[in-house]
C-alpha cells in the first residue's frame, strides 16, 4: 500500500474524505478561437441587419405567400410519398438481393446498378416524355374498363413522373442501406427463431427488420433531408409547382432574386429541422433494447423473496440497493447482448 | 445420394442406462453422414436417446458435436443416412424408397417439438425477457396473449428470474440471458432440447446457474441431448456419455464408467486434458 493510498484510507475511517481541489489545466486556446467565431458571427449579424440588399421587408412580404406556402406543400408531399416508394422498393430489393433464387438476386442488383449509374435529372425528364407517349394512366382491368383515369393535362400533370422518378432512383441507394442493416443483424438471430419453428417471411418481420433499423434509420433519414432538396429538380419532368420553382419564379418577376432565396432557405431549413425530430423519435424506437439502456427496475417483491433465499437459481441477485452510474440495482454488470 | 462406406467399425449404440430400460427411442440417428462441400465432417453415426434420458456428448474442438446437433432439428442438412425424432423422419419424406425434401412448413412443424439452447445465447435483441419467450407460442402455435404470457411468468420463475422479466438481452448477465433462453425453449413445450455447449461462453461463477436449470430440467423428466465439456455435469445429470471425434462416435456408455474407465486411447487423452 502507497502511502497516499493509507492517507486515503485514513481519512476514510476518520469521516467524510478530503475531497481533491485541484487547479484546473489552463486552455488559452479555447478563449481564442471561441474569440474569434464570436467576432465573426457578430459581423455576419451586423452585414445581414444593416445591408438593404437582403431586403427584409421583401422577405417578411413573401415569407407567408400563398404561392409559397403551397410550394412548401407540394416539396413536402414530393419528399414523402417519393420516400414512401423508395422505401416500399427498397425492402422488396434487399430481400429479393438476398433469395436463393439466382434470378431474383440479379435483377436487384441490375436494378441498383441502373438507377444509382444514372442522374437523377436525366431519369425525371425521361419520367416526364413517358407521359407525352401516354397521356392518361388508367388503373383497371387490363383490357377491360378502366376503374380510375388519370388525366395528365393541368399544371399538376408533372407529378405522377416526378415521384416516380425520384422515387425509383432513390429506391437504389435505399435498397444497398437496407441490404447494410439486414446484414448487421447477426446470423444466430435467425437461427434461434428458425429453431423455434418461425417462418421466413415472420422470422424478417418480426425478429430481422426491427434490429436492422436501428442502422438503417439513420442514414434513412440524411437521405429523406437530401430527398428535400433533390425535389428542387423536378423542373425537368416539368413539374413546376414545387418550392424552388415557385420561388424563383416570383424572385425573377419581382427583380429581387436575394430575399427569395432566403425565403425558400428558411422553409428547407424548417422543414429539415421538424424531419430530424421524427428521426430522433424514431431512431430512440428501434433502437430500444441497445441503445440508451436505462437500468430497468426490479420487481422489488420478487427480488427480496430471491435475496431472502427464496429462489435457488437467484444466488447472482445483489442487494438490491441503487448503486448510482451502476446497471442495475441487483444488477451484474451489463455484458455483450450476445445479439 | 449414396451412403459412403461405414467407417465406424467401433461406434456400437450405448447399451440403456437402467432406469430408462423400456422407454422408447425418441431420436434416432443412423448411419449420419454430412459434408460441407469436400469436408467430411460427420462419418457415419449411430445413436439413439431414449425418451427422458439425458445424452450427454463430448469430444475436441471440430469434432463435429455441433454439426450433428444441428442436424438433429434440421438447421443443417444431412448428406446421408436418417434421423428420427418421435418416429417422424427429421427434414424428409420417404415415399416408395424415395426421399422428397419436406416443405419449409413443415420443417417449421418438426422443429416446434425441439428445444435448442445456443452457446451464444442468441435472445432477440430487441426484446425483454418476458416478449423472448411469448414470441413462439404466439405467434407459432397462436396462443392468445395472456396465456402465452402466464406460461412465461411461469418458465421465468422456473428459471430463478421472474424479477427480471422487463430486461433486456443486453441488460443481463450472460447466465441470466441463458436461463432465458432455456425458458424461451421450453414455452413451446418441446419433447426434446438440445444444449449446443450451453455454459461455454460464461463465466466460471454463473455457469452453476445455469446447469442447476438444466438439472431441474433433467429432473422433470426432459429428453436431452447436451454437448458440453463439464464433465462434472456428465457424471451426475448424464444417462449416457458418448465420445465423439473426427466425425465418430469412438465411444459410449454409462458417464462413470467412462469417465472412470476409457476404453479408447483417444477418449483417455481426451479426458486427461478437460479433467
Ligand atoms: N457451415 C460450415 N461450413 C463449412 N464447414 C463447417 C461449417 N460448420 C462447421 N464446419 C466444420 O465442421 C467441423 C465440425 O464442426 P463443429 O462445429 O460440428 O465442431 P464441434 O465439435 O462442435 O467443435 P467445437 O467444440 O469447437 O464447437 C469443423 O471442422 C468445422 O470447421
Ligand atoms: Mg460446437
Amino acid at each position: 500500500m502507497t502511502a497516499r493510498q493509507a492517507e486515503t484510507a485514513e481519512a476514510t475511517k476518520s469521516g467524510a474524505p478530503e475531497l481533491i481541489k485541484a487547479v484546473p489545466v489552463r486552455h488559452p486556446g479555447r478563449w481564442v478561437a471561441a474569440a474569434i467565431i464570436l467576432i465573426l458571427a457578430a459581423l455576419a449579424v451586423q452585414s445581414l441587419a444593416t445591408n438593404p440588399r437582403f431586403g427584409w421587408g421583401t422577405v417578411a412580404a413573401y415569407i407567408l405567400d400563398v404561392n409559397i406556402v403551397r410550394g412548401v406543400g407540394w416539396t413536402l408531399l414530393l419528399t414523402v410519398l417519393s420516400m414512401l416508394i423508395a422505401i416500399i422498393l427498397a425492402i422488396v430489393l434487399a430481400f429479393m438481393r438476398q433469395s436463393d433464387n439466382p434470378i431474383l438476386r440479379w435483377s436487384s442488383w441490375f436494378w441498383v446498378w441502373f438507377f444509382r449509374g444514372t442522374p437523377v435529372y436525366t431519369q425525371l425528364i425521361f419520367w416526364g416524355l413517358v407521359t407525352v407517349l401516354y397521356p392518361t394512366i388508367s388503373l383497371g382491368i387490363p383490357f377491360g374498363p378502366a376503374l380510375a383515369t388519370y388525366i395528365l393535362s393541368d399544371p399538376t400533370k408533372g407529378f405522377i413522373p416526378a415521384i416516380l422518378g425520384l422515387g425509383l432512383n432513390e429506391s437504389a441507394y435505399l435498397a444497398e442501406i437496407f441490404r447494410a442493416g439486414l446484414k448487421s443483424v447477426d446470423k444466430g438471430q435467425v437461427e434461434a427463431a428458425e429453431a423455434l419453428g418461425m417462418r421466413g417471411t415472420k422470422i424478417m418481420w418480426r425478429i430481422v427488420l426491427p434490429q436492422a433499423m436501428r442502422v438503417i434509420v439513420p442514414p434513412t433519414g440524411n437521405e429523406t433531408i437530401g430527398m428535400l432538396k433533390t425535389t428542387s429538380l423536378v423542373l425537368a419532368v416539368p413539374f413546376t409547382l414545387d418550392l424552388t420553382f415557385v420561388s424563383n419564379a416570383l424572385a425573377n418577376r419581382t427583380y429581387q432574386p436575394i430575399p427569395l432565396l432566403i425565403v425558400a432557405a428558411a422553409w428547407y431549413l424548417l422543414v429539415t429541422s421538424i424531419l430530424m425530430v421524427g428521426q430522433h423519435y424514431i431512431e430512440k424506437y428501434y433502437g430500444k433494447g441497445v441503445d440508451n439502456l436505462v437500468p430497468a427496475a426490479v420487481n422489488p417483491a420478487a427480488a427480496k423473496a430471491a435475496a431472502a433465499g427464496g429462489t435457488g437459481a437467484g444466488s447472482d441477485l445483489g442487494t438490491g440497493t441503487t448503486i448510482p452510474g451502476g446497471p442495475t440495482a441487483a444488477g451484474p454488470t451489463i455484458e455483450e447482448s450476445g445479439r | 445420394m449414396s451412403t459412403p462406406a461405414q467407417t465406424t467399425p467401433n461406434s456400437q449404440p450405448a447399451p440403456a442406462p437402467a432406469s430408462l430400460r423400456g422407454a422408447k427411442d425418441l431420436v434416432r440417428i443412423e448411419g449420419v453422414h454430412k459434408y460441407f462441400g469436400e469436408h467430411h465432417v460427420l462419418r457415419g453415426i449411430d445413436m439413439t436417446v431414449k425418451q427422458g434420458e439425458v445424452s450427454v456428448l463430448i469430444g475436441p474442438s471440430g469434432s463435429g458435436k455441433s454439426t450433428l446437433l444441428r442436424c438433429v432439428n434440421h438447421l443443417e442438412t444431412i448428406s446421408a443416412g436418417r434421423i428420427w425424432v418421435n418416429d417422424e423422419l427429421i427434414g424428409y419424406r420417404e415415399r416408395a424408397g424415395k426421399l422428397h425434401e419436406l416443405h419449409v412448413k413443415e420443417i417449421a412443424a418438426q422443429r416446434r417439438n425441439i428445444g435448442m439452447v445456443f452457446q451464444r445465447f442468441n435472445l432477440f435483441g430487441h426484446k425483454t425477457a418476458l416478449e423472448n419467450i411469448i414470441e413462439a407460442p404466439i405467434q407459432v402455435k397462436g396462443q392468445d396473449k395472456a396465456t402465452a404470457k402466464k406460461r412465461a411468468l411461469e418458465l421465468l420463475d422456473r428459471v430463478g428470474l421472474s424479477e427480471r422479466a422487463n430486461h433486456y438481452p443486453a441488460q443481463l448477465s450472460g447466465g441470466q440471458q441463458q436461463r432465458v433462453a432455456i425458458a424461451r425453449a421450453l414455452a413451446m413445450d418441446p419433447e426434446l432440447m438440445l444444449f449446443d455447449e450451453p455454459t461455454s461462453a460464461l463465466d466460471p461463477e454463473l455457469v452453476g446457474d445455469v446447469l442447476n436449470v438444466m438439472k431441474d430440467l433433467a429432473k422433470s423428466g426432459m429428453t436431452m441431448v447436451v454437448v458440453t465439456h463439464e464433465i462434472g455435469f456428465a457424471r451426475e445429470v448424464g444417462d449416457t456419455l458418448t465420445f465423439m471425434d473426427g466425425g465418430v462416435v469412438v465411444e459410449s456408455g454409462n458417464p462413470r464408467d467412462v469417465i472412470a474407465n476409457p476404453q479408447h486411447e483417444r477418449t483417455r487423452s481426451f479426458l486427461s486434458k478437460v479433467l
